[in-house]
Protein backbone atom coordinates (compact mmCIF):
# COMPACT_ATOMS: atom_id res chain seq x y z
CA UNK A 1 0.00 0.00 0.00
CA UNK A 2 1.55 3.27 -1.00
CA UNK A 3 1.50 6.40 1.33
CA UNK A 4 -1.56 7.94 -0.93
CA UNK A 5 -3.70 4.95 -0.39
CA UNK A 6 -2.52 4.78 2.97
CA UNK A 7 -3.95 8.45 3.69
CA UNK A 8 -6.74 7.37 1.49
CA UNK A 9 -7.79 4.50 3.73
CA UNK A 10 -7.24 6.88 7.14
CA UNK A 11 -9.57 9.75 5.62
CA UNK A 12 -12.12 7.08 4.36
CA UNK A 13 -11.90 5.68 7.97
CA UNK A 14 -12.65 8.71 9.94
CA UNK A 15 -15.14 9.91 7.32
CA UNK A 16 -17.11 7.17 8.06
CA UNK A 17 -16.62 7.43 12.12
CA UNK A 18 -18.00 10.63 11.52
CA UNK A 19 -21.01 9.90 9.87
CA UNK A 20 -21.27 7.25 12.97
CA UNK A 21 -20.69 9.26 15.27
CA UNK A 22 -23.31 12.26 14.50
CA UNK A 23 -25.77 9.20 13.30
CA UNK A 24 -26.05 8.22 17.22
CA UNK A 25 -25.74 11.70 18.70
CA UNK A 26 -29.08 12.33 16.77
CA UNK A 27 -30.46 8.78 17.90
CA UNK A 28 -29.71 9.51 21.53
CA UNK A 29 -31.34 13.35 21.21
CA UNK A 30 -34.71 11.81 20.25
CA UNK A 31 -34.86 10.71 24.00
CA UNK A 32 -34.77 14.42 24.47
CA UNK A 33 -38.06 14.38 23.26
CA UNK A 34 -38.96 10.89 25.05
CA UNK A 35 -38.33 12.63 28.31
CA UNK A 36 -39.96 16.03 27.01
CA UNK A 37 -42.92 13.96 26.55
CA UNK A 38 -43.41 12.22 29.76
CA UNK A 39 -42.22 15.41 31.68
CA UNK A 40 -45.41 17.77 30.02
CA UNK A 41 -47.61 14.67 30.24
CA UNK A 42 -47.30 14.26 33.60
CA UNK A 43 -46.81 17.88 34.57
CA UNK A 44 -50.78 18.27 33.21
CA UNK A 45 -53.92 17.19 35.29
CA UNK A 46 -55.10 14.05 33.71
CA UNK A 47 -57.85 15.81 31.24
CA UNK A 48 -54.93 17.61 29.88
CA UNK A 49 -52.62 14.47 29.37
CA UNK A 50 -52.85 13.92 25.60
CA UNK A 51 -53.68 17.57 24.42
CA UNK A 52 -50.40 17.87 25.88
CA UNK A 53 -49.04 14.82 24.57
CA UNK A 54 -50.11 15.42 21.16
CA UNK A 55 -48.43 18.88 20.82
CA UNK A 56 -45.26 17.38 22.37
CA UNK A 57 -45.12 14.66 19.34
CA UNK A 58 -46.49 17.21 16.86
CA UNK A 59 -43.80 19.53 17.58
CA UNK A 60 -41.01 16.79 16.92
CA UNK A 61 -42.59 15.65 13.80
CA UNK A 62 -43.20 18.80 12.28
CA UNK A 63 -39.79 20.29 12.87
CA UNK A 64 -38.25 17.08 10.69
CA UNK A 65 -39.73 18.32 7.33
CA UNK A 66 -39.70 22.20 7.54
CA UNK A 67 -36.00 21.62 9.06
CA UNK A 68 -35.39 20.48 5.76
CA UNK A 69 -37.36 22.57 3.38
CA UNK A 70 -35.78 25.89 5.19
CA UNK A 71 -34.56 25.35 8.36
CA UNK A 72 -31.12 24.05 7.22
CA UNK A 73 -31.03 26.56 4.30
CA UNK A 74 -31.52 29.90 6.96
CA UNK A 75 -28.44 28.02 9.11
CA UNK A 76 -26.33 27.96 6.48
CA UNK A 77 -27.41 31.59 4.64
CA UNK A 78 -28.14 33.62 7.57
CA UNK A 79 -24.77 34.38 8.84
CA UNK A 80 -24.35 38.05 8.32
CA UNK A 81 -27.67 38.92 9.71
CA UNK A 82 -30.75 39.07 8.40
CA UNK A 83 -29.87 39.57 4.81
CA UNK A 84 -28.67 36.08 3.19
CA UNK A 85 -25.86 34.64 1.48
CA UNK A 86 -26.75 32.62 -1.57
CA UNK A 87 -23.44 31.68 -1.92
CA UNK A 88 -22.93 30.18 1.53
CA UNK A 89 -26.60 28.20 1.34
CA UNK A 90 -26.22 27.00 -1.48
CA UNK A 91 -25.78 23.45 0.04
CA UNK A 92 -28.98 23.80 2.19
CA UNK A 93 -31.74 23.92 0.02
CA UNK A 94 -33.53 21.07 -0.54
CA UNK A 95 -32.72 20.52 -4.33
CA UNK A 96 -28.74 20.73 -3.55
CA UNK A 97 -27.33 17.53 -4.58
CA UNK A 98 -26.39 17.57 -0.25
CA UNK A 99 -29.88 17.39 0.14
CA UNK A 100 -30.15 13.67 -0.42
CA UNK A 101 -28.07 10.00 -0.55
CA UNK A 102 -24.68 11.15 -1.98
CA UNK A 103 -21.94 8.80 -2.10
CA UNK A 104 -19.61 11.96 -2.34
CA UNK A 105 -21.47 13.60 0.83
CA UNK A 106 -21.13 11.82 4.19
CA UNK A 107 -21.33 14.44 6.43
CA UNK A 108 -24.35 16.99 5.04
CA UNK A 109 -27.40 14.53 6.03
CA UNK A 110 -25.82 13.57 10.12
CA UNK A 111 -25.43 17.06 10.63
CA UNK A 112 -28.72 18.09 9.22
CA UNK A 113 -30.13 15.31 11.30
CA UNK A 114 -27.93 16.77 14.59
CA UNK A 115 -29.52 20.35 13.87
CA UNK A 116 -33.38 19.38 13.11
CA UNK A 117 -32.67 17.49 16.54
CA UNK A 118 -31.89 20.59 18.44
CA UNK A 119 -34.16 22.20 16.87
CA UNK A 120 -37.15 19.51 18.10
CA UNK A 121 -35.24 20.72 21.55
CA UNK A 122 -35.79 24.21 20.88
CA UNK A 123 -39.47 23.69 20.15
CA UNK A 124 -40.50 21.04 23.09
CA UNK A 125 -38.83 23.72 25.19
CA UNK A 126 -41.98 26.23 24.53
CA UNK A 127 -44.28 23.58 24.70
CA UNK A 128 -44.10 22.74 28.13
CA UNK A 129 -44.53 26.30 29.11
CA UNK A 130 -48.14 27.13 27.11
CA UNK A 131 -49.68 23.10 27.97
CA UNK A 132 -53.30 23.14 29.44
CA UNK A 133 -54.97 26.17 27.32
CA UNK A 134 -53.19 26.73 24.02
CA UNK A 135 -54.74 25.71 20.95
CA UNK A 136 -53.21 23.18 18.51
CA UNK A 137 -53.23 25.01 15.34
CA UNK A 138 -51.64 28.03 16.45
CA UNK A 139 -49.43 25.83 19.04
CA UNK A 140 -47.71 24.09 15.84
CA UNK A 141 -46.93 27.77 13.71
CA UNK A 142 -45.11 28.96 16.91
CA UNK A 143 -43.38 25.67 17.26
CA UNK A 144 -42.20 25.58 13.29
CA UNK A 145 -41.45 29.52 13.26
CA UNK A 146 -39.48 28.76 16.60
CA UNK A 147 -37.49 25.69 16.01
CA UNK A 148 -37.18 25.95 11.90
CA UNK A 149 -36.47 29.91 11.62
CA UNK A 150 -35.63 31.77 14.96
CA UNK A 151 -33.37 28.85 16.62
CA UNK A 152 -31.25 29.13 12.98
CA UNK A 153 -31.09 32.21 12.87
CA UNK A 154 -29.82 32.59 16.48
CA UNK A 155 -27.02 29.47 15.38
CA UNK A 156 -26.14 31.14 12.00
CA UNK A 157 -24.98 34.05 13.75
CA UNK A 158 -23.52 32.97 17.19
CA UNK A 159 -23.50 29.08 16.38
CA UNK A 160 -21.72 29.32 13.14
CA UNK A 161 -18.08 29.96 12.68
CA UNK A 162 -18.21 32.43 10.54
CA UNK A 163 -21.67 34.28 11.96
CA UNK A 164 -21.27 37.81 12.83
CA UNK A 165 -21.74 37.56 16.25
CA UNK A 166 -18.96 35.24 16.53
CA UNK A 167 -16.58 36.88 14.14
CA UNK A 168 -17.76 40.61 15.28
CA UNK A 169 -17.30 40.06 19.29
CA UNK A 170 -16.03 36.82 19.61
CA UNK A 171 -19.48 35.21 20.81
CA UNK A 172 -18.81 32.23 22.39
CA UNK A 173 -21.38 29.71 23.26
CA UNK A 174 -20.30 25.76 22.92
CA UNK A 175 -23.47 24.03 24.34
CA UNK A 176 -26.24 26.46 23.16
CA UNK A 177 -27.10 28.23 26.35
CA UNK A 178 -28.10 31.42 24.46
CA UNK A 179 -28.56 29.80 20.81
CA UNK A 180 -31.13 27.50 21.99
CA UNK A 181 -31.98 27.85 25.74
CA UNK A 182 -32.38 31.78 25.35
CA UNK A 183 -34.38 31.20 22.51
CA UNK A 184 -36.68 29.25 23.58
CA UNK A 185 -37.32 30.41 27.09
CA UNK A 186 -38.16 34.27 25.80
CA UNK A 187 -39.93 32.62 22.84
CA UNK A 188 -42.12 31.11 25.27
CA UNK A 189 -42.08 34.37 27.71
CA UNK A 190 -43.77 36.58 24.95
CA UNK A 191 -46.07 33.74 24.22
CA UNK A 192 -47.02 33.36 27.80
CA UNK A 193 -47.75 37.37 27.90
CA UNK A 194 -50.93 36.91 25.45
CA UNK A 195 -52.06 33.42 26.01
CA UNK A 196 -52.11 34.10 29.85
CA UNK A 197 -53.03 32.06 32.81
CA UNK A 198 -54.81 28.74 32.91
CA UNK A 199 -58.28 28.84 34.81
CA UNK A 200 -57.63 28.85 38.50
CA UNK A 201 -53.93 29.96 38.68
CA UNK A 202 -54.76 33.18 40.01
CA UNK A 203 -56.94 33.72 42.73
CA UNK A 204 -59.11 37.78 42.59
CA UNK A 205 -56.58 39.01 44.29
CA UNK A 206 -53.72 38.09 42.14
CA UNK A 207 -52.13 35.58 44.61
CA UNK A 208 -50.84 32.43 42.74
CA UNK A 209 -52.12 28.98 43.22
CA UNK A 210 -50.02 25.47 42.68
CA UNK A 211 -51.67 23.12 39.74
CA UNK A 212 -50.33 19.96 40.49
CA UNK A 213 -49.94 17.68 37.29
CA UNK A 214 -51.24 14.27 37.58
CA UNK A 215 -48.00 12.34 37.47
CA UNK A 216 -44.82 13.54 39.35
CA UNK A 217 -43.33 10.10 38.70
CA UNK A 218 -43.84 10.67 34.84
CA UNK A 219 -42.32 13.96 35.23
CA UNK A 220 -39.72 13.28 37.12
CA UNK A 221 -38.53 9.93 35.00
CA UNK A 222 -39.09 12.40 31.84
CA UNK A 223 -36.69 14.92 33.14
CA UNK A 224 -33.66 11.75 33.51
CA UNK A 225 -34.44 11.17 30.24
CA UNK A 226 -33.95 14.58 29.18
CA UNK A 227 -30.29 14.43 31.00
CA UNK A 228 -29.77 10.93 29.27
CA UNK A 229 -30.65 13.10 26.00
CA UNK A 230 -28.25 16.10 26.64
CA UNK A 231 -25.04 13.74 26.52
CA UNK A 232 -25.84 13.28 22.31
CA UNK A 233 -27.26 16.90 22.40
CA UNK A 234 -23.74 18.56 23.90
CA UNK A 235 -21.05 15.23 22.46
CA UNK A 236 -23.19 16.66 18.82
CA UNK A 237 -21.83 20.05 19.55
CA UNK A 238 -18.21 18.97 19.07
CA UNK A 239 -16.95 18.84 15.08
CA UNK A 240 -14.86 15.13 14.52
CA UNK A 241 -11.39 15.56 13.66
CA UNK A 242 -9.59 14.41 10.80
CA UNK A 243 -12.02 14.93 8.02
CA UNK A 244 -12.60 17.04 5.20
CA UNK A 245 -15.04 18.91 7.24
CA UNK A 246 -12.90 19.09 10.33
CA UNK A 247 -11.20 21.52 11.65
CA UNK A 248 -8.64 20.04 12.99
CA UNK A 249 -6.53 16.61 12.13
CA UNK A 250 -6.28 14.91 15.22
CA UNK A 251 -7.96 17.24 18.25
CA UNK A 252 -11.82 17.53 18.40
CA UNK A 253 -12.94 21.30 18.19
CA UNK A 254 -15.46 23.16 19.16
CA UNK A 255 -18.12 24.66 16.42
CA UNK A 256 -15.69 27.50 16.21
CA UNK A 257 -12.68 25.20 15.15
CA UNK A 258 -10.89 25.79 19.26
CA UNK A 259 -9.69 22.40 20.24
CA UNK A 260 -11.41 20.30 23.23
CA UNK A 261 -11.78 17.04 24.01
CA UNK A 262 -15.10 14.75 24.85
CA UNK A 263 -13.51 14.07 27.84
CA UNK A 264 -13.34 17.71 28.33
CA UNK A 265 -17.88 17.51 28.28
CA UNK A 266 -17.74 14.42 30.21
CA UNK A 267 -16.22 16.18 33.25
CA UNK A 268 -18.51 19.09 32.75
CA UNK A 269 -21.76 17.44 32.29
CA UNK A 270 -21.91 15.37 34.82
CA UNK A 271 -20.65 18.23 37.15
CA UNK A 272 -22.91 20.21 35.67
CA UNK A 273 -26.08 17.70 36.19
CA UNK A 274 -24.78 17.35 39.76
CA UNK A 275 -24.37 21.11 40.60
CA UNK A 276 -27.95 22.19 39.55
CA UNK A 277 -29.86 19.01 41.17
CA UNK A 278 -28.07 19.96 44.62
CA UNK A 279 -28.52 23.50 43.75
CA UNK A 280 -32.04 22.83 43.38
CA UNK A 281 -32.70 20.80 46.40
CA UNK A 282 -30.54 23.26 48.65
CA UNK A 283 -33.20 25.85 47.40
CA UNK A 284 -36.77 24.11 47.40
CA UNK A 285 -36.42 20.28 48.06
CA UNK A 286 -38.89 19.56 45.72
CA UNK A 287 -38.13 16.32 43.85
CA UNK A 288 -39.45 18.50 40.52
CA UNK A 289 -37.38 21.28 40.95
CA UNK A 290 -34.64 18.88 41.64
CA UNK A 291 -34.53 17.19 37.89
CA UNK A 292 -35.24 20.89 36.78
CA UNK A 293 -32.71 21.86 38.35
CA UNK A 294 -30.26 18.93 36.26
CA UNK A 295 -31.47 21.01 33.34
CA UNK A 296 -30.16 24.49 35.35
CA UNK A 297 -27.35 23.12 35.95
CA UNK A 298 -26.71 21.80 32.64
CA UNK A 299 -27.97 24.98 30.60
CA UNK A 300 -25.98 27.40 33.22
CA UNK A 301 -22.78 25.35 32.14
CA UNK A 302 -23.20 24.46 28.57
CA UNK A 303 -21.75 27.85 26.92
CA UNK A 304 -18.42 27.17 28.36
CA UNK A 305 -18.28 23.53 29.11
CA UNK A 306 -15.69 22.90 26.41
CA UNK A 307 -13.06 24.35 28.98
CA UNK A 308 -14.29 24.39 32.29
CA UNK A 309 -12.30 23.45 35.36
CA UNK A 310 -14.73 20.50 36.61
CA UNK A 311 -15.18 22.18 40.61
CA UNK A 312 -15.41 25.65 38.33
CA UNK A 313 -18.27 24.45 36.42
CA UNK A 314 -19.89 22.58 39.47
CA UNK A 315 -20.05 25.87 41.21
CA UNK A 316 -21.95 27.97 38.59
CA UNK A 317 -24.51 24.81 37.88
CA UNK A 318 -25.08 25.03 41.38
CA UNK A 319 -25.68 28.77 41.27
CA UNK A 320 -28.15 27.67 38.33
CA UNK A 321 -29.92 25.30 40.35
CA UNK A 322 -30.55 28.37 42.56
CA UNK A 323 -31.05 30.73 39.87
CA UNK A 324 -33.74 28.50 38.51
CA UNK A 325 -36.49 28.19 40.98
CA UNK A 326 -35.74 31.84 42.36
CA UNK A 327 -36.27 33.25 38.75
CA UNK A 328 -39.72 30.72 38.42
CA UNK A 329 -40.93 32.84 41.60
CA UNK A 330 -40.93 35.98 39.92
CA UNK A 331 -42.22 35.53 37.02
CA UNK A 332 -45.08 33.38 38.89
CA UNK A 333 -45.82 36.67 41.07
CA UNK A 334 -45.79 38.96 38.10
CA UNK A 335 -48.53 36.69 36.70
CA UNK A 336 -46.79 34.91 33.89
CA UNK A 337 -48.03 31.21 33.96
CA UNK A 338 -45.20 29.14 33.00
CA UNK A 339 -46.35 25.55 33.71
CA UNK A 340 -43.13 23.84 33.99
CA UNK A 341 -40.72 26.85 34.67
CA UNK A 342 -39.51 26.84 31.00
CA UNK A 343 -38.84 30.37 31.00
CA UNK A 344 -36.07 30.70 34.35
CA UNK A 345 -34.64 27.14 33.54
CA UNK A 346 -33.83 27.79 29.83
CA UNK A 347 -34.61 31.75 29.63
CA UNK A 348 -32.78 32.68 32.83
CA UNK A 349 -30.34 29.99 33.39
CA UNK A 350 -29.18 30.73 29.30
CA UNK A 351 -28.10 33.91 30.67
CA UNK A 352 -26.20 32.77 33.15
CA UNK A 353 -24.55 30.41 31.12
CA UNK A 354 -23.55 33.37 28.33
CA UNK A 355 -22.69 35.71 30.88
CA UNK A 356 -20.13 33.31 32.83
CA UNK A 357 -18.07 32.54 29.44
CA UNK A 358 -18.12 36.47 29.93
CA UNK A 359 -16.62 35.90 33.39
CA UNK A 360 -15.00 33.22 33.59
CA UNK A 361 -13.33 32.33 30.58
CA UNK A 362 -11.06 35.23 29.27
CA UNK A 363 -7.36 34.61 27.67
CA UNK A 364 -8.44 31.74 25.41
CA UNK A 365 -6.74 31.70 22.18
CA UNK A 366 -8.79 31.34 19.26
CA UNK A 367 -9.04 29.27 16.15
CA UNK A 368 -8.55 32.16 13.57
CA UNK A 369 -7.51 35.53 13.56
CA UNK A 370 -10.95 36.55 11.93
CA UNK A 371 -12.44 35.56 15.60
CA UNK A 372 -11.72 38.22 18.31
CA UNK A 373 -11.27 36.62 21.81
CA UNK A 374 -14.32 36.17 23.93
CA UNK A 375 -15.15 39.18 26.21
CA UNK A 376 -17.75 40.10 28.94
CA UNK A 377 -18.97 42.92 27.16
CA UNK A 378 -19.21 40.38 23.83
CA UNK A 379 -21.27 37.71 25.80
CA UNK A 380 -23.47 40.41 27.17
CA UNK A 381 -24.50 41.86 23.76
CA UNK A 382 -24.77 38.36 22.69
CA UNK A 383 -26.87 38.06 25.57
CA UNK A 384 -29.49 41.13 24.63
CA UNK A 385 -29.53 39.95 21.30
CA UNK A 386 -30.88 36.53 21.65
CA UNK A 387 -33.40 37.95 24.56
CA UNK A 388 -34.58 39.84 21.70
CA UNK A 389 -34.29 37.77 18.95
CA UNK A 390 -36.53 34.78 21.00
CA UNK A 391 -38.74 37.60 23.28
CA UNK A 392 -39.80 39.58 19.63
CA UNK A 393 -41.08 36.97 17.11
CA UNK A 394 -42.73 35.15 20.02
CA UNK A 395 -44.55 38.06 21.23
CA UNK A 396 -45.58 39.42 17.79
CA UNK A 397 -46.45 36.37 16.55
CA UNK A 398 -48.73 35.07 19.20
CA UNK A 399 -50.24 38.56 19.75
CA UNK A 400 -51.84 38.35 16.10
CA UNK A 401 -52.83 34.68 16.62
CA UNK A 402 -54.45 36.63 20.07
CA UNK A 403 -56.10 38.91 18.46
CA UNK A 404 -57.55 36.48 15.17
CA UNK A 405 -58.93 34.46 18.67
CA UNK A 406 -57.15 31.48 17.78
CA UNK A 407 -54.39 31.28 20.12
CA UNK A 408 -56.08 30.56 23.32
CA UNK A 409 -58.82 27.11 24.15
CA UNK A 410 -61.76 28.96 25.60
CA UNK A 411 -63.05 28.76 28.96
CA UNK A 412 -65.30 25.79 28.63
CA UNK A 413 -62.63 23.56 26.49
CA UNK A 414 -60.56 24.15 29.37
CA UNK A 415 -62.87 23.20 32.05
CA UNK A 416 -63.63 20.33 30.21
CA UNK A 417 -60.28 19.43 29.34
CA UNK A 418 -57.91 20.00 26.70
CA UNK A 419 -58.33 16.04 25.62
CA UNK A 420 -61.69 16.87 24.04
CA UNK A 421 -60.03 18.57 21.30
CA UNK A 422 -58.02 15.59 20.34
CA UNK A 423 -58.86 12.01 20.67
CA UNK A 424 -60.33 11.49 24.03
CA UNK A 425 -58.68 10.39 27.81
CA UNK A 426 -55.92 9.07 28.76
CA UNK A 427 -57.04 6.42 31.14
CA UNK A 428 -59.57 3.81 30.95
CA UNK A 429 -61.05 4.75 34.57
CA UNK A 430 -61.25 7.78 36.40
CA UNK A 431 -58.40 9.48 37.98
CA UNK A 432 -58.77 12.36 39.58
CA UNK A 433 -56.26 14.90 38.82
CA UNK B 1 -13.86 39.78 32.87
CA UNK B 2 -11.00 36.98 34.38
CA UNK B 3 -8.23 35.65 32.25
CA UNK B 4 -8.23 32.32 33.14
CA UNK B 5 -6.54 30.45 30.02
CA UNK B 6 -3.63 28.73 31.34
CA UNK B 7 -2.08 28.97 27.56
CA UNK B 8 -1.40 31.13 25.06
CA UNK B 9 -1.51 29.23 21.40
CA UNK B 10 -3.09 25.78 21.03
CA UNK B 11 -0.12 24.46 19.40
CA UNK B 12 1.59 21.89 22.10
CA UNK B 13 -1.11 22.48 24.62
CA UNK B 14 -1.96 19.98 27.42
CA UNK B 15 -3.99 21.06 30.22
CA UNK B 16 -6.31 23.94 28.97
CA UNK B 17 -8.84 24.08 31.45
CA UNK B 18 -9.73 27.58 33.10
CA UNK B 19 -6.72 28.25 35.49
CA UNK B 20 -5.11 24.86 35.14
CA UNK B 21 -1.47 25.22 36.35
CA UNK B 22 -2.71 28.01 39.69
CA UNK B 23 -4.31 28.12 42.64
CA UNK B 24 -7.85 28.30 41.06
CA UNK B 25 -8.66 24.66 40.94
CA UNK B 26 -7.90 24.11 44.31
CA UNK B 27 -9.98 27.25 45.34
CA UNK B 28 -12.72 26.00 43.23
CA UNK B 29 -12.38 22.89 44.77
CA UNK B 30 -13.08 23.95 48.03
CA UNK B 31 -16.03 26.08 46.86
CA UNK B 32 -17.53 22.77 45.66
CA UNK B 33 -16.69 21.36 48.85
CA UNK B 34 -18.71 24.03 50.60
CA UNK B 35 -21.42 24.05 47.98
CA UNK B 36 -21.77 19.75 48.90
CA UNK B 37 -21.70 20.37 52.79
CA UNK B 38 -24.99 23.06 52.58
CA UNK B 39 -27.47 20.92 50.84
CA UNK B 40 -26.85 18.01 54.20
CA UNK B 41 -27.25 21.16 56.22
CA UNK B 42 -30.61 21.65 54.83
CA UNK B 43 -31.77 18.01 54.94
CA UNK B 44 -30.54 18.31 58.47
CA UNK B 45 -32.59 21.79 59.28
CA UNK B 46 -35.81 20.79 57.11
CA UNK B 47 -35.87 16.92 58.98
CA UNK B 48 -35.67 18.67 62.58
CA UNK B 49 -38.84 20.59 61.72
CA UNK B 50 -40.46 17.93 60.40
CA UNK B 51 -39.60 15.28 63.58
CA UNK B 52 -40.68 18.41 65.82
CA UNK B 53 -44.06 19.08 64.21
CA UNK B 54 -44.93 15.17 64.19
CA UNK B 55 -43.28 14.46 67.92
Amino acid sequence: MTLEELEAAVMAANTINLEVYYYWCTAIMILIHAGFLMYEMGASRVKNTLASGTKNILAFAFMIPTFYMFGWWIYLAMINGFIPDFEAGAGGVPWSDSMGPNLQDHATGVFWGAFTLFACTTASIMSGAVIERIRMAAFIVLAVVLGSVVWNLSASWGWHYAGWMVTGWGYHDFGASGVVHIISGFFALGILINLGPRIGKYNDDGSPNVIKGHSLPMTCAGLMLIVFGFFGFLAGCLIFPGTDVSFDAVNWTNIYGQPTTLSAITFNTLMGVAGGIIGCYAMTRDPFWMMSGALCGIISVAAGMDVWDPSLCFAIAFAGGILGPWAAGIFERMGIDDAVGAVSVHGICGIWGVLAVGIFMGGYPEFSADIPPATFMGQFKGMIVMVLLGFIPGYVISLIFKMCGILRASDAIQRAGMDVEVVGTAYPEEIKS
Amino acid sequence: MFNSSPIQAWDGAAAFFSYAGSGGPVLWFWVSVILCIIPVLVSLKAEKAAEDKYK
